[in-house]
């Protein structure tokens, strides 16, 4: 078996996932990238995107994140997010709901302000919905 | 002299008194259970951005312009007030609004605007000679502020600090230690006070960053306020329901008492309207025998 290390999954609301793991694969903001044990130290931000990780059954457990951070110290790897949702945790319906009011919202126009909140919103609700789809 | 029959309803009275204060305690307890769950959680993710801002700080080459002091320029300071939305928890709530006042006192040179979060804070300070200083009142209940609100009111004091429309943040909220203890504090969040980052391992290795360190601690820092004030709300709330269930134990203990008391003086008068019946009765039978 591959080599394991430490990983954690925390947001303000609660520590989401805390289990030695194989790899990672997450999406930063330059870029997608891949995690394995005995990685160099990192800090980087991540997107709005789904992370996936492979765990010591060589299960691979795919999860939303609503952008943060990802830091990497002598295998131990964290992510601080705002939200996080695990596969099969998607509340669909919600998420409908906001991507059609996210929707409305950017078709109304206003001030670049609002127009970024829903973006971002829009954003989230994809890939939440993308994760339920797989 | 209380007749007999007033004491019994005071007795009435008050035990359905005690009832209440009993009742009271045990909601105050189990709140308190689940806003600690709540704290814990919260606190590792503190714990865990500490972590990582501590090793971004320590590489970065130039301060960040958040850890800049305005000193004696500042006019305008920013204070954000926590207090409960009920009373009947002791002096929870005049303690945090009396430190305040007494902070407000000591910048009388400066300019202090209020941001109020709780009601018992806005019911005092709005009728005093501090109401002026009020800018802001944040309706929800403490208890039901959540994070994504608390980052809102966050974003917005961020445009305010960076557009100079005040040089510094402070914040007054419940510290909570135990059950029996909690300390009334102040804390300033902004500008970030720089040796709260010492850090005291040197961090192992160079970090990458991606994008520049900078970029990140840009974006960081904002979610460090805004967990910062998030903690000292879930604190404070912590506090609160501490506070209260201690009351309510002290109120259903004294109750007790009272009842106890009223009991004894209860039973002396009827023990005495008995003598003074017999006396009435022995004597009216001597009379009778003359």
């Amino acid at each position: 078996m591959a080599k394991t290390f430490k990983f954690e999954i925390v947001t303000p609301e609660k520590v989401v996932y805390s289990n030695p793991v194989q790899s990672i694969t997450a999406v930063g903001t330059e870029g997608a990238f891949g995690i394995l044990a005995d990685h160099a130290p990192l800090i980087t931000e991540l997107q709005t995107s789904v992370l996936v990780v492979t765990d010591t059954n060589n299960k691979s457990i795919r999860s939303a994140l609503d952008g943060g951070f990802l830091e990497v110290m002598a295998n131990n790897v964290i992510v601080l997010t705002d939200s996080c949702v695990m596969e099969g945790e998607v509340d669909v319906e919600k998420m409908r709901a906001e991507k059609e009011s996210a929707e409305k919202a950017l078709a109304m126009g206003g001030t670049t302000e609002v127009k970024e909140k829903a973006q971002a919103a829009l954003k989230r609700a994809n890939v939440w919905l993308s994760l339920a789809n797989k | 002299m209380l007749s007999t029959r007033e004491i019994k309803q005071r007795i009435r009275s008050i035990s359905s008194i005690k009832q209440i204060t009993r009742a009271m305690e045990m909601v105050a307890a189990s709140r308190l259970k689940k806003v600690e769950s709540r704290v814990v959680a919260s606190r590792a993710y503190t714990e865990r951005m500490h972590m990582v801002l501590n090793h971004l700080v320590s590489t970065l080459e130039k301060a960040h312009p958040w850890f800049a002091e305005k000193g004696q320029e500042v006019s305008v300071i920013k204070a954000i007030l926590i207090t409960g939305d009920k009373g009947l928890c002791g002096a929870y709530n005049n303690n945090i609004i009396q430190k305040l006042v007494r902070f407000m006192k000591a910048q009388s040179d400066k300019k202090v605007k209020l941001i109020l979060i709780g009601k018992k804070g806005y019911q005092y300070l709005s009728k005093g000679i501090y109401a002026p200083a009020i800018e802001e009142y944040i309706p929800e209940s403490v208890e039901k502020l959540g994070y994504s609100r608390v980052q809102a009111i966050v974003a917005q004091l961020i445009n305010g600090y960076d557009s100079n429309a005040f040089g510094e943040l402070h914040i007054f909220y419940t510290k909570f230690h135990t059950v029996m203890q909690s300390f009334p504090t102040s804390m300033r969040l902004l500008p970030i006070e720089k040796d709260i980052f010492e850090s005291k391992e040197k961090s192992g290795g160079e970090y990458i960053f991606e994008p520049s360190a900078e970029q990140i601690i840009n974006h960081l820092f904002p979610k460090f306020i805004e967990t910062r004030l998030y903690q000292c709300i879930l604190e404070s709330l912590t506090s609160e329901y501490a506070a209260r269930r201690v009351a309510m134990i002290a109120a259903t203990e004294n109750a007790g008492e009272m009842i106890e008391e009223l009991t004894s003086t209860y039973n002396k008068a009827r023990q005495e309207a008995i003598t003074k019946e017999l006396l009435e009765v022995i004597s009216g039978a001597e009379a009778l025998v003359r």
